[in-house]
């Protein structure tokens, strides 16, 4: 092909993204090491409205980062009191639950956006929006609403203590009206797995585009070789850990065998 | 400075660890008991998950009995024919104990179980120790001297399968210290205690064996108990954290020593009375957190994790 024609059809392509609103991704890391002394990092995530830099972002154009980490089969149980002692009764499982989930924007996203484009999950003020169907879930013996709300505030409530459900706004930087910028908590409480990244570009009350791309998050270290060690070997996991304790309770009594004899 | 137990899932201070097995073992070498029955909740009130507490001080319990037993068994202070039997009813007791352990965690009634079980172990413990140790201080007061029995005649002697045990000047049937061994068996497994407060009154009243052989053969037997308990929760649990155990088990060694030096040079009924106190507050902390209403009536637990 003749270089001539080639670059001008190049420039032509630059020229028909950068009057189109879009959204350029640049990701931070692929993999995440959690080792003993892991005490949460920060993720970053960084990008362009526009793959144009001298357009400027308008105000009508938002952010939405959504983190969603691995999934999890998780049993919530409620305290009842019987005679005076309280004991776990009911219990319901809900299966496939991120084990992690970070949602954050520019502008305070409403719940009715969030419901429409199915995303969200900290929405917790409409329970009722909830299509339950759409999740798995093992309700066990409750049929009524209430209860099910409750169960499932329950597990919002301890995911957000546990530091690993969180929703915020605002914390994204803008920088020179086109660049966004935002530091992801990543608590060490994480569980290990891989992890999607969901960025959406919201124009006005629309999701205009959207990136997603994924990350692991790896265990590494002594602590996480003797993890995997007791759940893949563990007879010989067992064995060790008593040679140990034999070897030390045998030592220590020859140790102090002379203190002994004073 | 804080590390991380891969099995607990957790970071803990390890001064905390340290000063715990230290405190724990100093007060078994001292008084001769296990101090499964302390270790165990005080982790459980630092946080551990019930099952690793559990299946962890069963594997530090095995470090602090061969210590002990190796004591007694250079003196000759161990039946190990009377071991041996007990270890019999002990081996189908944790084999059980375990697997009832596994259904209650399936459950979700494991943490109420426990401390209901703890609650009226340590008081019945507290009580006990409370009471023998203000005699003998009330005893010591009046210049009286206590005389024992030496030995028992009851109906350990009329079963059948009776076996001689030379080392115990003995002659029973072999089926009541099957029994002791199996419920010792069950509670190791489910309480993670090696149950030497048990084991040794038990020996003492039921069996009639002579005081001095008793804490090296209960010693002895609860090496196989704990060890065998340790085994089975390993493969059916997984809840023995070796990092945690390692910890315990090194402070603990060393304050069993100790222990067993500040008890020939300080008179025990003053320090038994103090126990007594610290077991009877250790259960005072269970019972209120069952008895009170939690701020939290919910509780997580992850069934399946994608690693």
């Amino acid at each position: 092909m003749n270089l001539k024609i080639f670059l001008f059809i190049k420039l032509l392509v630059v020229v028909f993204i950068s009057s189109a609103s879009a959204l350029v991704i640049g990701s931070d890391e692929e993999e995440i090491y959690i080792d003993a002394n892991f005490s949460g990092k920060n993720l970053l995530v960084f990008g362009a409205f526009y793959s144009d830099p001298s357009q400027a972002r308008d105000d009508k154009s938002d952010i939405l980062i959504e983190v969603v980490g691995p999934s999890e089969d998780v049993v919530i149980r409620k305290k009842e009191s019987f005679f005076g002692f309280w004991l776990n009764s009911k219990s319901v499982g809900f299966k496939d639950v991120p084990g992690f989930y970070y949602l954050s924007s520019t502008n305070e996203i409403s719940n009715e956006f969030l419901n429409e484009n199915n995303i969200g999950l900290l929405n917790k003020k409409d329970t009722q929006l909830i299509d339950w169907s759409a999740l798995n879930i093992d309700w066990g013996n409750i049929r009524d609403e209430k209860d099910k709300e409750s169960f499932y505030d329950a597990l919002i409530r301890t995911k957000e203590i546990e530091d690993v459900y969180r929703k915020v706004n605002g914390e994204i930087d803008i920088i020179d009206g086109n660049l966004f910028r935002s530091y992801i908590e990543i608590p060490n409480t994480v569980p290990v797995g891989q992890y999607k990244v969901n960025l959406y570009l919201i124009i006005d009350n629309k999701i205009s585009n959207e990136y997603s791309y994924n990350f692991m998050v790896t265990r590494v270290g002594i602590e996480e070789a003797i993890y995997s060690f007791s759940k893949n070997y563990p007879l010989i996991y067992g064995l060790i850990s008593l040679l140990i304790a034999i070897l030390i309770g045998w030592s220590g009594a020859e140790v102090f065998k002379r203190f002994r004899k004073i | 400075m804080s590390i991380y137990l891969p099995i607990a899932e957790l970071s803990v201070n390890i001064f905390l660890l340290l000063s715990l097995g230290g405190v724990v073992g100093f007060l078994s070498g001292m008084f001769g008991l296990g101090g499964g029955f302390l270790m165990t909740p005080i982790l459980i009130f630092m946080g551990i998950p019930t099952n690793v507490a559990v299946a962890t001080s069963a594997n530090q319990i095995v470090a602090s009995s061969i210590s002990g037993t190796i004591g007694y068994w250079r003196q000759g202070l161990v039946d190990f024919k009377m071991g041996g039997v007990l270890l019999i009813g002990s081996f189908f007791g944790s084999i059980l104990g375990v697997w009832i352990f596994s259904k209650l965690v399936a459950l979700g009634q494991i943490d109420t179980v426990i401390s209901i079980l703890y609650f009226s172990l340590l008081t019945s413990i507290g009580m006990i120790m409370l009471i023998e140790s203000s005699q003998v201080i009330r005893d010591r007061v009046r210049r009286k001297t206590v005389k024992r029995k030496i030995h028992y005649h009851n109906w350990a002697h009329k079963l059948p399968f009776k076996i001689k045990f030379y080392k115990s000047k003995l002659y029973i049937s072999a089926i009541p210290p099957i029994i002791i061994g199996f419920v010792i068996g069950i509670l190791s497994a489910t309480m993670g205690i090696g149950g030497t407060f048990i084991l040794i009154p038990a020996m003492i009243y039921f069996l009639g064996m002579p005081t001095s052989k008793v804490i090296g053969t209960s010693l002895f037997q609860i090496i196989f108990v704990t060890a065998l308990v340790t085994l089975l929760h390993a493969t059916t649990t997984f809840a023995v954290d070796a990092v945690l155990a390692f910890f315990l088990i090194i402070s603990s060694v060393i304050g069993a020593q100790v222990g067993v030096l500040a008890a020939n040079k300080l008179r025990g009924e003053e320090i038994r009375a103090l126990l007594a106190i610290i077991v009877l507050g250790v259960a005072t902390k269970i019972a209120l957190d069952l008895l009170v209403e939690p701020n939290e009536i919910f509780n997580i637990s992850i069934i399946r994790a994608l690693f």
